[in-house]
């Protein structure tokens, strides 16, 4: 009986630590204020809230300075950049390059700029921040990485239209290793599912990570009429003339009084 | 007020949709037009788009043509049988544009086809409105009159000799089909691809080629339009899937209330000097697409989905 309980306070001391050694085994957790966006008529984009915390002895949170780094990804399109020429007098688009796995979204959030948290070679072995994503294009010899205008132009734009967003959100410290950050989508935010990571940078090193799931589907009438359009396109453009041919009717007949 | 706009997908003001509508609305009320080529501009200014304007103002403009025609069917003004002429020609037009579209939006070069569509057209159907309403002006300034052809000349001689002649009893016309199915055609085309009715290119058609008497002129028009655009829509919508219902309802809401008041406008002014305005305002347009395809653009570069993988 003694014999036993000994036993048992011997695992427990064992697997404590472990727990206190092993640098893979910081606890951290995070959530969103909401994991689940629906887009409905009124949408006009969204923000949510992620908190997380740390608790381990790896990291002391009270005592021990720590940065996070949080990585948001929407789905992956095939999107294509195309670069106007001029032709003759005017300007056209001339030449493309398609990228057939783009996230539709991807902001970065960062307690601090990225250059003082990590140096860039850990950035780019974890493929976080615009310069470091790792992005291919379909070129004729099969996928390869971009040309560089090509490949900055998409960042650009994307983010000109708030898809893209980096050293923008701050990640803040609340204490007692919580912190918080917004998570911005603007209205023309893809649907689809979204990756949210984690990271825990202590002295320029990764500590911890953890990875998170965050849908956004259209719902209700704007999913109805979406999967309307999509899947019975004939069948919709009838129902749009019957919807223009009443209209024009009623208009007519009201116009009339 | 934002409203998600589902096929467009992204959100957009409803006044501001409303009043986009109202506006337009007002101008084709004031001068007896469609619309189109104004709305259509203005939809992807507003940074809808291009392919979502266009199938959209499609439907929109078989909603606002539909009380035109009623009201022009009530005054004995359509000749059923020259428009369903003009629609078959029509029908054939729209299917050959929408293929065309779908074609030139794979390859990222829609945008450039309806710019150039609009300058071309625009440019010069305003510039030919233009010069013929400021003649007309001067000559009633001078006490000029016009005289007037027998309506047994009208016709050039090239269109005495095609075949397939045809007896249209409202238009008083004995006449090859030929001529309207390629003028219905060549309508049904420039509805698939620049968002319009057409009245604009059918009109003047209709009167100096056909020779058509002006009372049938217009409702025969709108008849036509109603179908083409309503078959431009079910083939933009088969095709690309960019008919955005919410949008054209929205915009029709607008339109309607705002060409009730410009038809009431309208009335305050002479014919010729409708003409004027109008023309002036279609080779604003025209002038302003081509300005935005001559000038270097800030940015180079553009982002669009290719659709299908």
């Amino acid at each position: 009986m003694q014999n036993l309980g000994m036993r048992n306070l011997g695992r427990l001391v064992v697997v404590f630590w472990a727990l206190l050694m092993a640098p893979s085994a910081i606890a951290l957790v995070t959530d969103l204020s909401n994991k689940r966006i629906e887009i409905r008529y009124s949408f006009n984009g969204a923000d949510l809230i992620l908190f997380g915390a740390v608790g381990s002895s790896a990291v002391d949170p009270v005592n021990d300075e720590f940065d996070v780094v949080i990585v948001v990804r929407g789905p992956e399109a095939n999107t294509v950049i195309r670069q106007k020429a001029k032709v003759g007098p005017i300007w056209i688009n001339s030449e493309s390059l398609t990228f057939p796995s783009a996230p539709g979204y991807y902001a970065v959030a960062a307690s601090r700029p990225l250059s003082q948290i990590a140096s860039d070679a850990v950035f780019a072995s974890y493929g976080i921040g615009f310069d470091h994503l790792p992005i291919l294009a379909r070129t004729p010899r099969g996928l390869a990485a971009p040309d560089s205008d090509f490949r900055s132009a998409l960042f650009r734009l994307q983010a000109s239209h708030g898809l893209f967003r980096q050293e923008q959100d701050t990640v803040v410290h609340i204490g007692e290793g919580l912190f918080k950050t917004d998570i911005r989508l603007p209205a023309n935010v893809p649907v689809g599912d979204f990756l949210v990571e984690t990271f825990i940078f202590k002295d320029g090193t990764i500590k911890a990570r953890n990875r998170i799931m965050l849908a956004v589907d259209k719902e209700g009438f704007e999913r109805a009429a979406y999967d309307f359009a999509h899947g019975y396109p004939f069948w919709y453009g009838l129902v749009a003339v019957l919807v223009a041919l009443t209209a024009g009717w009623l208009a007519g007949v009201l116009g009339k009084k | 007020m934002p409203l998600y706009l589902p096929i467009a997908e992204l959100s957009m003001n409803i006044f501001l949709v409303i009043g986009m509508g109202a506006v337009v609305g007002f101008l084709s009320g004031m001068f007896g037009v469609g619309g189109g080529f104004l709305m259509t501009p203005l939809l992807i200014f507003m940074g809808i788009p291009p392919a979502v304007a266009v199938a959209t103002e499609s439907n929109e403009i078989t909603a606002a043509s539909v009380s035109g025609a009623l009201a022009h069917w009530r005054r004995q003004g359509v000749d059923v049988k020259m428009g369903m002429v003009l629609i078959v020609g029509g029908a054939v037009g729209s299917f050959f544009g929408a293929q065309v579209f779908t074609y030139l939006r794979s390859l990222g070069q829609v945008d450039l086809m309806i710019s150039l569509a609009y300058v071309v057209f625009l440019g010069s159907v305003g510039g030919l409105m233009f010069w013929e309403s400021v003649r007309a002006i001067y000559r009633q300034h001078k006490g000029i009159k016009p005289k007037l052809k027998p309506r047994e000349d009208r016709h050039k001689a090239w269109i005495h000799a095609l075949p397939f002649k045809m007896r249209f009893r409202k238009s008083r016309l004995y006449v090859s089909a030929l001529l309207p199915l390629a003028i219905g055609m060549f309508v049904g085309v420039l509805a698939a691809i620049m968002g319009v009715g057409g009245g604009f290119v059918m009109v003047p058609a209709m009167i100096y080629l056909l020779g058509m008497p002006t009372n049938v002129v217009v409702g025969t028009s709108l008849f036509q339009i109603i179908f083409v655009t309503a078959l431009t829509t079910i083939f933009h919508s088969v095709n690309t899937q960019t008919v955005d219902i919410f949008l054209a309802v929205l915009l029709l809401v607008g339109a309607v209330v705002g060409a009730q008041v410009g038809a009431r406008f309208g009335l305050r002014l002479k014919g010729e000097q409708l003409r004027a305005l109008l023309a002036l305002m279609v080779l604003l347009v025209c002038v302003k697409m081509g300005v935005d395809l001559i000038v270097e653009p800030t940015e180079l570069f553009s982002v669009g989905e290719a659709g299908s993988h």
